[in-house]
């Protein structure tokens, strides 16, 4: 018959199929750039090389917006984004001779490092503090800003430092460096809420669901400075640095690339225009 | 060939196509590192008890309160919507059709933050007020639907006969309708329930503490803190064991009703 020969033949692919497929179920903890020659990246052009990216020619960043003023939608550019980290990460993708392109992954799968491992970008800059914990998921450049903790409070609510939030709510972001800060030196009986999302930190506090908010000093200035219900009524200084960050394995020759950029653009003076362009108080 | 040949074969080309397809999920997958990423047994044995005496309390609580006040907020509308006032019933189905239309993370999100900015006053009860007001509103427009349903589907000779009998329409409608509804709608209550639990993954959106998580948000924290993908298994296969027993009980109560009648 006809179709039991076709169900043989069916039958033989599958034979086929399975011995030809049991090779193939790697692990995906592949090195991308693996190409051994890791050293110098001299400015413009060829650099591309020494490293791959997701995208041919172009550097693919994670970041979590809105984070004024490090990362948020560009209001003259619709779907684009700008902010500190974002122009710094063009000026070095510039002179990597790639393209930028930005994605808005969110804080979690960047500190996890889910977002690189699984191929959304090659590097996130996110504002993202440099830890001990942290660097244990995922790989670091070095530090390009540094970071003070602070309180931001309604102007017309009393409090003037953490210790006067005892007995009220406290607003961080999931996963941060503030939320420990938070956990550490707040008041015990101080309620600590944590919000995925940086936006939702200042609704909070608008709505009075909390009484203040704790994070990076840079956001809640941005925020005071643009809003005159709320200021920033403490800092709190720490030895924070944000860094870039990769995935742990195989990015090696990416974050040698970045880390000799970053020293290119300190020392011709692009690293302090990015600045002015964004802190022009020199805050 | 006889039709009853072309019928063994057609049979026999599924079952190969099936194997085929088995074959090529069990060969092609990575298992080591599934198991390494989704399955870590130390990990998920940390979770306990907390998960079960904490956060699967608390995901129940909030399902709870939303099905609680969702239910009572329902009977309100469904009466509504039979009412014979024209405003009531305007109302009303202005209401089940924004908030069925209407995501329910953005309800609740309007709950929590726009409801304060607007009036000035906070839902009260922290986590469990928002999810009892904003889970539950987003409840009572499907359950709505579901009650007045029940209602329609009492025979209209019950409420004659109440009215023949000389009861009021309002006592008519609580001693005899009612009654009668709930019994045909209640699978699709215990279904609506089953919604409200996986729908309290949302309420991670409005902030949340360490203690007042529920399930799904825990298992994202842990997540994160642990670097592995375990926990959210863990919470998975918890809402699991909380949900079947009520889809079963579903099925059941569905064909005791089917019987009764």
């Amino acid at each position: 018959m006809k179709l039991n020969r076709l169900i043989a033949l069916l039958a033989v692919l599958t034979l086929v199929l399975a011995a030809c497929g049991g090779g193939d179920g790697e692990a995906t903890d592949t090195t991308d750039g693996a190409e051994p020659d890791t050293t110098e990246t001299n400015g413009d052009g060829g650099a591309a090389a020494d490293f791959e990216t997701i995208s041919e020619g172009v550097l693919t960043v994670c970041t979590d917006a809105p984070y004024p003023p490090m990362e948020y939608e560009d209001p003259d550019n619709p779907g684009e984004y700008t902010g500190f980290d974002i122009e710094l990460m063009r000026a070095i993708a510039t002179n990597l001779g790639l393209e930028l392109a930005v994605v808005n992954v969110g804080f979690d799968p960047i500190t996890s490092g889910l977002a690189m491992e699984s191929g959304d970008c090659d590097i996130a800059a996110a504002s993202i503090t440099i830890t001990p914990e942290r660097a244990e998921n995922i790989a670091f450049t070095d530090g390009y800003f540094s970071g003070d903790q602070s309180l931001l409070v309604l102007v017309d609510s009393g409090i003037g430092a953490l210790e006067d939030l005892a007995g009220q709510s406290l607003a961080v972001q999931t996963g941060t460096t503030g939320e420990i800060y938070a956990q550490e030196n707040a008041p015990e009986d101080t309620e600590i809420v944590s919000f995925e999302n940086p936006g939702d930190l200042f609704l909070a506090l608008e709505s009075s669901q909390v009484q203040g908010v704790l994070q990076d000093l840079v956001p809640n200035q941005d925020y005071a400075n643009n809003n005159e219900s709320a200021a920033v009524v403490a800092t709190y200084p720490t030895d924070e640095e944000y860094g870039f960050a990769a995935k742990k394995e195989g990015s090696e020759a990416l974050i040698e690339a970045v880390n000799a950029q970053l020293a290119a653009l300190r020392e011709d003076g692009t690293y302090d225009s990015i600045y002015e362009q964004f802190f022009p108080m020199g805050g | 060939m006889t039709p009853r040949q072309r019928q063994r074969a057609i049979r026999a080309t599924l079952y190969v196509a099936l194997l085929a397809a088995v074959l090529a999920v069990v060969l092609f997958a990575d298992w080591a590192s599934i198991q390494r990423n989704f399955f870590r047994l130390e990990i998920a044995s940390e979770m306990f008890p907390e998960v079960l005496t904490r956060f699967a309390v608390n995901t129940l609580v909030y399902t709870l309160a939303a099905f609680v006040f969702g239910l009572a907020l329902a009977l309100v509308l469904a009466l509504m919507r039979l009412s014979p006032v024209g405003p009531y019933r305007w109302i009303a189905t202005a209401y089940v059709e924004f908030f069925r239309s209407v995501p329910a993370l953005v309800t609740i999100l309007l709950v929590n933050f726009g409801v304060p900015l607007a009036f000035g006053r906070r839902v009260p009860g922290g986590l469990f007020g928002i999810a009892a007001v904003g889970l539950g509103m987003v409840g009572a427009a499907y359950m709505a639907e579901t009650i007045r349903a029940g209602i329609e589907a009492v025979p209209r000779g019950q409420m004659e006969a109440a009215r023949s009998l000389g009861m009021r329409p309002s006592q008519a409608m609580f001693s005899i309708i009612l009654p009668q509804a709930f019994r045909i709608i209640i699978p699709p209550l215990t279904n609506e329930f089953v919604l409200l639990i996986k729908d309290t993954s949302l309420l991670f959106v409005v902030g949340t503490t360490p203690l007042t998580r529920e399930l799904t948000k825990l298992g994202r924290d842990t997540m994160q803190s642990m670097g592995n993908a375990t926990p959210m298994v863990v919470a998975a296969f918890i809402y699991l064991v909380i949900t079947l027993p009520l889809t079963f009980l579903v099925r059941r109560l569905e064909k005791r009703g089917a019987r009764g009648r």
